[in-house]
C-alpha cells in the first residue's frame, strides 16, 4: 500500500517513493525552509516570519486536516531536530519546527479514541538544508553519519499496523547527532 | 533585609494589567526594578502602576498591544527614553484560544490571535528589546544583565485536548528561547520561558463556575494547590531577572506544583 506524502522538496519526494505501509497513511513533511538564517534577529521582518513561520505552520494544520478527513490511520509529521534543539539564525525556522512537532500531540489526543495515531519523526537538518552547527558542536562519531541515515525505516513502521500502540512520540532519527 | 537584586534595573511586562503578568510586575518592582506594565488596555494597567506605587515601588503604564510589531517598538522606545535603559522583557501577553475540535478548526477564528500573541509578538518583543539587552549585558558586573523571559505553558510541551492549537503557539516560544539563546549567548544575554500554572483571573473564574475543577487540578498537583501569581511565579521571574540566573539561557522552569514531571 502507498502512502500519502503531503509536502515538497527533495525530502518529500525520497519518502513519497520509498515508504512503504500496510494501513492507511499520510506524513507530512513540514515546509522548514533552511536556506535562510537571518544573522541578526534584527534582520528578521515581519514579511520573513509570515513567509518562514506562519504560512508553513497553517499549511502543516490544513495538512493534518486533510490527513484526517481522507481516513488516515496513521499520520506522521516529519521536522528537523532544529526545533528541539534551537538554532542560530533559524529563530522562525525552529519555532516552525517545533510548533508543528508539538500539535502533534495534540492530535494525538484528540485522535487516539478514533484509532488514529500521530507521531513526529525528527531528522537530520541537513534535510531541510540546515547546517547541523546551528545547534552547536556536534560529536565527531555520530557526525560521520551525516548523509547516511535514512528515515524511510522509521517512518514506514510509523504507518504500519505494528505500530498501533505508539502515538504523541517523536522519533529522534538522525544517527545520534542531537541528543 | 529588603531584596532588591533589581535595583536600577528597567523591566517591560507585557500583558501586565492582569493574571500572571500582574504577579511578574509585582515580584520584579519588589526587588527594586522600574516596571513598565504594557497593557493593552489603560483600564487594566493603571491599577497594578498605583497598586506598585503605593507599596513603594516603580511603575508606569504604556498602552501596547503586543500583536502589533510597531506598537511594540513604541513601548521599548518610550521606556528607554523614560529610564534610559531597558534590562529585563517578559513577554507574558496572549490572547488564549477556545475548545475546539482539531479537524473543525478554522485558521481565522482558533489560530491566528494565538499565533499573533504568542509568536509574533515574542519575536517582536525579542527584535524591539535586543540592542538594549545587549547593552545592559555591557555594564560592570552587578549592574546590568539582559534578560529575556517568555512566558510558556507546560501545555506546550505536552500538548493539549482541549485546545490543539493553544499548544503549537507555546512550543514556539520554546524554540524561540533556545535559538536566541544560542544567539545572544556571545553578548551576556539570557533568554529562558516559565511555563506556570497559576490562580489567573481565568482559572479562578472557571473555579467559580465549576468548584470540582479546582478539586481535579489541586487533585493531580504534588504540591496540592494552584500556583500564586506573584509569590510562586513572580520569584521564579525574578530569579531568571537577576544575576542569579546568569548562566542559565535556553531552559524551561515550569512552575505548577510539581503538576507537569515530563521534561
Amino acid at each position: 500500500m502507498s502512502v500519502t506524502v503531503l509536502g515538497h522538496g527533495a525530502l518529500a519526494e525520497f519518502l513519497r517513493s520509498e515508504v512503504q505501509c500496510d494501513t492507511p497513511s499520510t506524513v507530512i513533511v513540514v515546509g522548514v525552509d533552511g536556506a535562510v538564517v537571518v544573522d541578526s534577529l534584527l534582520d528578521l521582518t515581519d514579511e520573513m516570519i509570515d513567509a518562514m513561520y506562519e504560512q508553513p505552520m497553517q499549511q502543516v494544520i490544513v495538512n493534518l486536516q486533510e490527513a484526517h478527513a481522507r481516513g488516515s490511520h496513521r499520520i506522521v509529521v516529519v521536522v528537523p531536530t532544529t526545533g528541539m534543539s534551537g538554532g542560530v539564525g533559524l529563530v522562525a525556522q525552529s519555532a516552525l519546527a517545533e510548533s508543528a512537532r508539538v500539535l502533534v500531540k495534540s492530535a494525538a489526543r484528540q485522535w487516539g479514541q478514533a484509532g488514529i495515531t500521530v507521531n513526529a519523526v525528527a531528522v537530520e537538518p541537513h534535510w531541510f538544508d540546515i547546517d547541523p552547527e546551528v545547534s552547536g558542536p556536534v560529536s565527531i562519531a555520530p557526525r560521520s553519519l551525516v548523509g547516511q541515515v535514512s528515515p524511510v525505516g522509521v517512518v514506514s513502521w510509523l504507518c504500519s499496523q505494528t505500530a498501533g500502540d505508539i502515538t504523541g512520540q517523536t522519533i529522534v532519527c538522525d544517527g545520534g547527532l542531537w541528543m | 533585609m529588603s531584596d532588591l537584586r533589581l535595583k536600577n534595573r528597567v523591566a517591560i511586562v507585557t500583558g501586565a494589567g492582569q493574571g500572571v503578568g500582574e504577579g511578574i510586575a509585582r515580584r520584579l518592582a519588589q526587588a527594586g526594578a522600574v516596571v513598565v506594565i504594557a497593557a493593552r488596555r489603560a483600564e487594566t494597567g493603571e491599577p497594578v502602576v498605583e497598586s506598585i506605587r503605593s507599596a513603594g515601588g516603580s511603575a508606569v503604564c504604556i498602552v501596547t498591544d503586543v500583536s502589533v510589531s510597531r506598537s511594540v517598538d513604541e513601548c521599548v522606545e518610550q521606556t528607554v527614553q523614560q529610564f534610559g535603559r531597558l534590562d529585563i522583557m517578559v513577554h507574558n501577553a496572549f490572547m488564549g484560544g477556545i475548545p475546539h475540535k482539531l479537524e473543525q478548526a478554522q485558521i481565522d477564528k482558533h489560530w491566528t490571535s494565538m499565533s499573533r500573541t504568542g509568536v509574533w509578538a515574542s519575536l517582536f518583543c525579542a527584535r524591539a528589546a535586543m540592542p538594549y539587552l545587549i547593552s545592559s549585558s555591557a555594564r560592570p558586573a552587578g549592574q546590568g544583565g539582559g534578560r529575556l523571559i517568555l512566558i510558556t505553558s507546560p501545555s506546550g510541551i505536552e500538548g493539549s485536548a482541549n485546545i490543539p492549537l493553544y499548544s503549537p503557539a507555546k512550543a514556539a516560544q520554546r524554540a524561540i528561547a533556545k535559538s536566541l539563546a544560542r544567539e545572544w549567548g556571545q553578548h551576556g544575554v539570557t533568554v529562558n520561558c516559565i511555563g506556570p500554572v497559576a490562580g489567573s483571573p481565568a482559572l479562578l473564574g472557571a473555579f467559580d463556575r465549576n468548584p470540582a475543577l479546582q478539586s481535579a487540578i489541586e487533585a493531580r498537583t504534588p504540591l496540592g494547590r494552584v500556583g500564586d501569581i506573584t509569590r510562586d511565579i513572580g520569584s521564579v521571574a525574578l530569579f531568571l531577572s537577576s544575576d542569579d540566573s546568569s548562566f542559565v539561557t535556553g531552559q524551561t522552569i515550569i512552575c505548577d506544583g510539581g503538576s507537569f514531571l515530563g521534561l
